[in-house]
């Protein structure tokens, strides 16, 4: 059962289309994140949702009832739609105590006092911020308030809940904390969520799908292995780390048993196997994605059938900590190619780089 | 004007943030400039006299039983004769009608602030700028102006409605309880909208947002979140508005006294100037009790907001929630218009059809003339007030900001020893009403040495005028450097920029727009200034608002509708100058 459904879904200002055509499906206990760069429509799609913003076209749906219909004039306002949402600035009320806060929901409702003692407790010791209770909301930490949004946004049991990078303000260790308890959370409560970032590592980690965005428009929905692994086009695969891109032909193409297609590739200087999405006919210009991550220095004697390999000069190493770059000058272009911090090639000494053909990826070109 | 600014003022918050690192520019100041103290000492003598020592003189005019300048005894006459049940009315009276004003001044105000910060009613930035006109219209000539609409025997009012519906009666009576009410709620509306209308744009529409997708309503939100979020800001501005409604004297003056409704400051006027022989002492002690409950409330309003205001602005830009009235938005555009109508356009109206009729309540044709503007053109008395009070306003506002300017820059910039008290001598006399200032001011001058022959001159009004506009260039100025960060000083001192270079480059250039706002908030402020010029004035040295309200106890309404006209005039190119060239809005005061 979809929980929330988008068909055709448009928002204009002015003459700016902010989101365009968009259809999505997300069913029912389904963690899906909007991933895009600043200014793609995300928090657009999602206040949408919300009823926070009104759409110029297309229809929106939460558990299969319409709640918004541009053609048809049909609006429900926000406070009608039983979503929780949480808020990037988490729009904490400083005029009320952490207790007041998550309670103002379920007073709106009219629940009595014991009830709304109980279901207060519950949700916040669901965030572990029991003891917070008595606290004016101002004399909390980013992180505290934080964990008080999603209680308040918990409290009524609304039917899906709805964030707007709730984590872009706290600091980069407790991000993944937070994140990571979170998506626990949500996995225990089966609640359906649509989740708003543009940090790539956070989607990765968290989402059940994740709805790449540009522009105004999907570029791709998927899990977060197909997204990082088959990226649709590009646009996609460029949005996840600095990937190689490789013009080269296509020699051969050959099913799979998975749905996908095995390539044969014609570049200058090389030769090798790669994965696409969809049958190529011979001759037809593609371009391969290999992740700087997914190389690695090779002995030329060691590579095997299923493999692609390169062969060049060093032109430029970088330690980094975790890991060193390295920039190589082979026949195909230069090439990134991240190897541990521990090896220490010298720049001028000439290397071979391999990737396995599962870890590259052929999109067509343009 | 946020929320805080009040408290800015009071014990300058903004000092107790972390100060200027060892490279600003405050620091090489000191190094350039050896003799700091010695430049503390001289803001707080300058300081001093404008406010410490016109209220020592105060206390020691109170006990002193003669006029200033006399030989007397001293006693406690002042204090005992101001104890009396005709002045405890007076009391009730004052604080009675300042709350009867400022409470639907306040409510007035939040509406209208909403409309134009928080609806998509038509042309709301130009409705924005018709509300707050009237703040900048000096209360005289509206006070006059009303004084003619709103005469019980022929005031246009009357007659439209006696000509209307063929009654007999008269419906408006301005000289009444009703009448002060009415025309200090017409300055208290826009004064107050100043204030509200910013922290209803500065509200992170979240805060909202999130109230509603807990499931409640509009009209709940806005009770339960917005209104109780601005309650603090509210609080302080309701108290604000009170204390300057205490301080009122145009409105009680005109329609007040002819009702024999006495306020405080009408009657420290009236001690002064209406009486056989002016009772000094009687007055001094008045004033002196109007300082402590003006004391009072200040305390007050500072222990009720201690720890209160929210901030309810976060980082990120946004644009507030704007609500869609549909067909609804043309009334609420009706009740801008009608706003702007009533408080600006009926009284200019009436000052522009006065002022071509021979006498005022006579509208026929026969009686069109333009004898008044001769007459006025060829008074050699309105002619020197006029240009006293351009000398004044342009010395005045000048003096007034680079004071303002020094002080604010020394007590949030720098940390030199004797900065709080700077910026405490400077906020002093927002507690004291004009009329009592220039009673201080009176005694002041008295005392002076005799080969300082300040009174009685056009520099008596001038450091008078300094005093009452201090706190408000102090606080322009505190505001103004407050969002300039010490990065840009340093940044400009690292890039080889000498010190003055960046006092100038930087300080000078980022900081004037808020300077030219507080400069022509200055000159209205002295040019609108009647309470204590009425005091300080002497022959040679009047003022325009002294010579209107003369003329005007003299019956000549027409000439005060003619000089009315002009200084209108003057208000709205300064005020369109101000909105055009400045590109601040005037509510970063
Ligand atoms: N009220 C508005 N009026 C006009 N344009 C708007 C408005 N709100 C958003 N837009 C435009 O719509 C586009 C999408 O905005 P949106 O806020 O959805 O982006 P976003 O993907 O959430 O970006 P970010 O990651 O920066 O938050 C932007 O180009 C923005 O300028
Ligand atoms: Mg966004």
């Amino acid at each position: 059962m979809a929980a929330i459904t988008l068909e055709n879904v448009s928002r204009h200002f002015g003459s700016v289309a902010a989101v365009d055509n968009v259809n999505l499906n997300v069913d029912a206990g389904e963690f899906v994140t909007l991933l895009g760069p600043s200014g793609c429509g995300k928090t657009t799609t999602l206040r949408m949702v919300a009823g926070l913003e009104q759409n110029t076209g297309g229809r929106i749906a939460i558990d299969n009832q319409v709640v918004s219909d541009a053609n048809a004039s049909f609006f429900i306002p926000p406070e009608r739609r039983m979503l929780g949402m949480v808020f990037q600035s988490y729009a904490i009320w400083p005029h009320m105590t952490v207790f007041d806060n998550v309670a103002y929901p379920l007073r709106i409702r009219r629940k009595s006092t014991q009830e709304i003692a109980e279901k207060v407790k519950t949700a916040l010791r669901l965030v572990e911020m029991e003891n917070y209770a008595d606290r004016p909301a101002p004399a909390l930490s980013g992180g505290q308030q934080q964990r008080v949004a999603i209680a308040r946004a918990l409290v009524f049991e609304p039917r899906v809940l709805l964030l707007d990078e709730p984590l872009s303000n706290l600091d980069a260790r407790l991000r993944t904390q937070t994140g990571d308890e979170f998506r626990a959370l949500q996995k225990r409560l089966g609640i359906t969520s649509l989740y708003v970032t543009h940090d790539q590592g956070e989607a990765m980690a968290l989402s059940d799908r994740i709805v790449v965005m540009h522009s105004g428009h999907i570029l791709q929905i998927g899990s977060p292995e197909e997204i990082y692994r088959r990226p649709a086009n590009r646009g996609v695969a460029g949005f996840f780390g600095s990937p190689n891109f490789l013009p080269s032909k296509v020699q051969a193409c050959a099913p799979q048993a998975d749905g996908s297609f095995l390539l044969t590739l014609d570049g200058p200087g090389w030769v090798g196997p790669c994965g696409c999405s969809s049958a190529l006919a011979v001759g037809t210009d593609v371009l391969v994605m290999v992740r700087p991550e997914n190389m690695r220095i090779a002995d030329k004697a060691s590579i095997g059938a299923g493999e692609m390999s390169w062969t060049g000069p060093i032109v430029q190493s970088i330690f980094r900590g975790t890991h060193r770059s390295i920039v190589a000058e082979t026949p195909a272009g230069r090439l990134n190619i991240d190897v541990p911090s521990v090896h220490n090639p010298a720049v001028g000494e000439s290397i071979t780089l391999a990737a396995d053909s599962k870890a590259v990826w052929a999109t067509p070109t343009n | 004007m946020t929320d805080n600014t009040a408290g800015t003022l009071r014990g300058s918050k903004l000092a107790d943030k972390p100060l200027a690192g060892p490279n600003s520019l405050a620091f090489r100041l000191s190094r350039y400039f050896t003799g700091r103290d010695a430049a503390v000492l001289t803001l707080v003598l300058i300081l001093g006299f404008l406010a410490v020592y016109p209220l020592a003189m105060l206390f020691y005019g109170s006990l002193h039983s003669t006029p200033p300048g006399m030989a007397g005894e001293f006693n406690l006459d002042g204090y005992r004769s101001i104890f009396t049940a005709s002045n405890m009315v007076v009391l009730l009276n004052t604080v009675g009608i300042s709350l009867a004003k400022t409470i639907p001044a306040l409510l007035m105000a939040v509406l209208l602030a909403w409309i134009v910060a928080r609806t998509d009613t038509p042309y709301r930035d130009k409705l924005e700028v018709l509300i707050t006109l009237p703040f900048f219209v000096p209360p005289i000539l509206t006070a006059m102006a009303w004084g003619m609409l709103g005469n019980p025997q022929v005031g246009l009012l009357n007659q439209v409605w006696k000509w209307a519906t063929g009654s007999q009666t008269s419906i408006i009576n301005v000289y009444s309880y009703g009448g002060v009410v009415w025309h200090m709620i017409q300055y208290s509306t826009p004064f107050l909208f100043l204030f509200i209308v910013d922290i209803f744009r500065a509200m992170d529409p979240s805060l909202e947002e999130s109230s509603r997708m807990c499931g409640a309503s509009r009209w709940r939100t806005f009770r339960n979140i917005t209104l109780m979020l601005m309650l603090p800001a509210l609080t302080n501005s309701f108290i604000l508005s009170f204390i300057r409604g205490i301080e009122s004297f145009e409105s009680p003056l005109f329609f007040g006294t002819p009702a024999k409704i006495t306020v405080i400051t009408t009657e420290i006027y009236n001690s002064i100037n209406h009486r056989a022989t002016p009772d000094y002492q009687y007055a001094t002690a008045l004033s002196f009790a109007i300082m402590a409950l003006m004391f009072i409330l200040v305390i007050w309003q500072w222990r009720l907001l201690r720890g209160r205001t929210f901030s309810t602005v976060t980082g990120k830009g946004y644009a507030p929630n704007v609500m869609k009235l549909g067909k609804w938005k043309w009334v609420t555009f009706g009740f801008c218009i009608l706003f702007f109508f009533v408080t600006v356009v009926l009284p200019i109206g009436q000052l522009a059809i006065g002022s071509f009729f021979r006498f005022f309540g006579f509208y026929s044709r026969d009686m069109l003339t333009l004898e008044h503007y001769s007459a006025v053109l060829g008074n050699a008395e309105v002619w020197r007030a006029f240009s006293n009070t351009m000398l004044l306003g342009l010395l005045g506002a000048t003096a007034t900001m680079v004071l303002g300017s020094v002080v604010a820059y020394v007590s949030i910039r720098t940390r030199w020893r004797g900065r709080r008290l700077i910026d405490a001598l400077a906020w002093l006399p927002w507690m004291m009403p004009g009329m009592v200032l220039g009673i201080g001011f009176l005694w002041a001058f008295a005392m002076l040495p005799g080969p300082i022959p300040i009174y009685g001159t056009i520099w008596a009004l001038l450091l008078a005028y300094m005093a009452l506009g201090t706190p408000v260039s102090v606080r322009v100025m505190t505001s103004a450097y407050a969002q300039l960060s010490y990065d840009l000083e340093e940044c400009s001192r690292v890039h080889g920029a000498s010190f003055f270079q960046t006092l100038w480059r930087i300080l000078i250039a980022l900081a004037w727009p808020s300077f030219a706002v507080g400069w022509v908030l200055a000159f209205f402020g002295i040019m609108r200034e009647l309470s204590a010029s009425i005091l300080l004035y002497s022959v040679g040295s009047e003022v325009l608002s002294v010579v209107l309200l003369r003329l005007w106890s003299n019956g000549q309404a027409e000439q005060v509708s003619v000089i009315g006209l002009f200084m209108m005039l003057l208000v709205i190119v300064f005020r369109w100058a101000q909105l055009r060239f400045i590109k601040n809005r005037i509510s970063t005061l």
